[in-house]
């Protein structure tokens, strides 16, 4: 019987973790079916978390001018995700990729899975992302980002003390991600907030973004989508 | 019993024959230095610099605002300029049971994103792309890669050469040397710009180097 659990054991070591590889799109209305994304009105939940220096460096902004993507820079993985991310997911041996659609603008989250933090980190727009399986959930764990980002649309400020964890998991029959943040930043925030967002699998892949195929073009098209947002914000405010 | 055994003993046997498939090439590359030379003599041979061009091509390049060479802009270069860069790195992703290959770029402005269906024939959609539409298959050990369906934004070389919508890229691409390299050889045709097809070869060393971030942006 010793080589029949000889060939179970290679058999579970070979199943690995769950192997999620495929496009998704985020699930709006209708899509989302019977599931409740927590804080859906992130904007206002964030408000309510600022310090007062952020809160101020908020109302001061120009939203449109200081719209980082805009001029196709990165809008950090704070922002794209939540409001319009979709992204291919692509597991390899020792990492995850998470390569978001707007890659100029959201690029490309890169879960390491066996190894720590990276002492003395430098300052970048996606941070470091280590990540570890419980279960059927990866647990991500992204420290090290810059402050040229912001949380979300509203030009919410963050500073390099963010840090962001992400429980993610396959629901709805593999049908769906569901991506639950919790963002902690001692410096900007006066305590953690969580949202969670569903992310529905599609057939199609990736449409090519270029950001600066006609960079007026793109500045309108941002301005445009941009907008309603900072009107809510103004209004929140 | 007999059935679970019978079960797993093929899905183990299914794990040893996937095991004699395609290899695998997933990893971060980066081109080798133009002077180096590799076991056996093998070297970096050609350079987008030197397709062959039409005639009317010549005289465009002429006209060529280099202040709008898409690298500058932080545009996509397109593949055909962008496999041969040796200052940048390069990231294989293939999910061959989900019938694709991503290639990521460190300098992900300019290279993008290339996805390489290895299951399908090209899409036939109208609208060209900057990176076009890749198909792949495996001949042996070595991936071929088909792609289509450009734009003309992009330029073969960095005087402002200019290729048409005709472009027609045939890449192949295997692993050497124990698999501590990869032999690429890219063959461009296109018959509204190039005199005839222009094949250059790179050797991509595979590395322990992690992708950073790198932002156009910030280097303006």
């Amino acid at each position: 019987m010793r080589w029949i659990a000889a060939v179970l054991f290679s058999v579970i070591a070979h199943a690995g973790p769950p192997d999620w590889t495929g496009f998704y799109s985020l699930a709006r209305g209708k899509d989302l079916g019977s599931f409740k994304p927590v804080n859906l009105n992130l904007h206002e939940v964030i408000v309510a978390h600022l310090q007062p220096w952020a809160r101020a460096k908020m109302e001061a902004t120009d939203g449109v001018a200081d719209d980082p993507g805009g001029t196709c820079q990165p809008d950090g993985i704070f922002r794209y995700p939540s409001f319009a991310g979709s992204f291919l997911w692509l597991p390899l041996t020792d990492k995850i990729l998470i390569v978001y659609n707007e890659i100029n603008t959201a690029g490309v989250e890169r879960v390491y899975l066996n190894r720590q933090h990276p002492k003395n980190l430098l300052p970048t727009w996606n941070g470091d992302s280590i990540g570890h399986w419980e279960g059927d959930t990866l647990v991500v764990d992204t420290i090290g980002f810059n402050d040229k980002s912001w949380l979300q649309p509203g030009m919410e400020p963050h500073s390099e003390e963010a840090h962001l964890i992400q429980r993610i998991r396959q629901v709805g029959n593999g049908a769906f991600i569901e991506i639950t943040n919790v963002v902690e930043d001692r410096q900007a925030l006066t305590s953690a907030y969580t949202y969670s967002r569903y992310y529905k699998r599609t057939g199609e892949s990736l449409a090519e973004n270029v950001c600066a195929e006609d960079p007026q073009v793109w500045k309108d098209f941002r301005r445009k989508a941009l907008q309603p947002h900072l009107e809510h914000s103004r209004e929140v405010r | 019993m007999t059935r679970v055994l019978v079960a797993v003993l093929l899905s183990s046997f299914s794990f040893g024959f996937a095991q004699t498939g395609p290899p695998d090439i997933a990893g971060v590359y980066q081109v080798i230095p133009g002077g180096a030379t590799l076991a056996g003599g093998l070297r970096n041979e050609g350079s987008p610099a030197n397709v062959p061009l039409l005639p009317a091509a010549v005289q465009q390049i002429k006209t060529a605002d280099l202040k709008r060479d898409p690298a500058k802009m932080c545009q996509p270069v397109g593949p055909f300029r962008m496999m041969a860069r040796e200052d940048t790195k390069i990231e294989v992703a293939p999910a061959l049971a989900h019938g694709m290959v991503v290639v990521l770029f460190e300098d992900a402005s300019r290279g993008l994103i290339r996805t390489i269906f290895l299951n399908r024939g090209h899409s036939g959609k109208t609208t060209p792309t900057w990176m076009g539409d890749s198909i792949g298959r495996w001949e042996g050990n070595t991936l071929v890669v088909d792609t289509t369906g450009f734009n003309d934004e992009t330029w073969l070389n960095d005087a402002g050469a200019r290729h048409s919508e005709a472009l027609h890229l045939v890449e192949k691409i295997r692993p050497i040397l124990g698999g501590k390299y990869l032999e690429y050889k890219m063959t461009a045709e296109d018959p509204k710009a190039l005199a005839k097809p222009y094949t250059y070869t790179r050797y991509y060393e595979k590395l322990k180097a992690e992708i950073q971030e790198d932002v156009c942006e910030d280097e303006q």
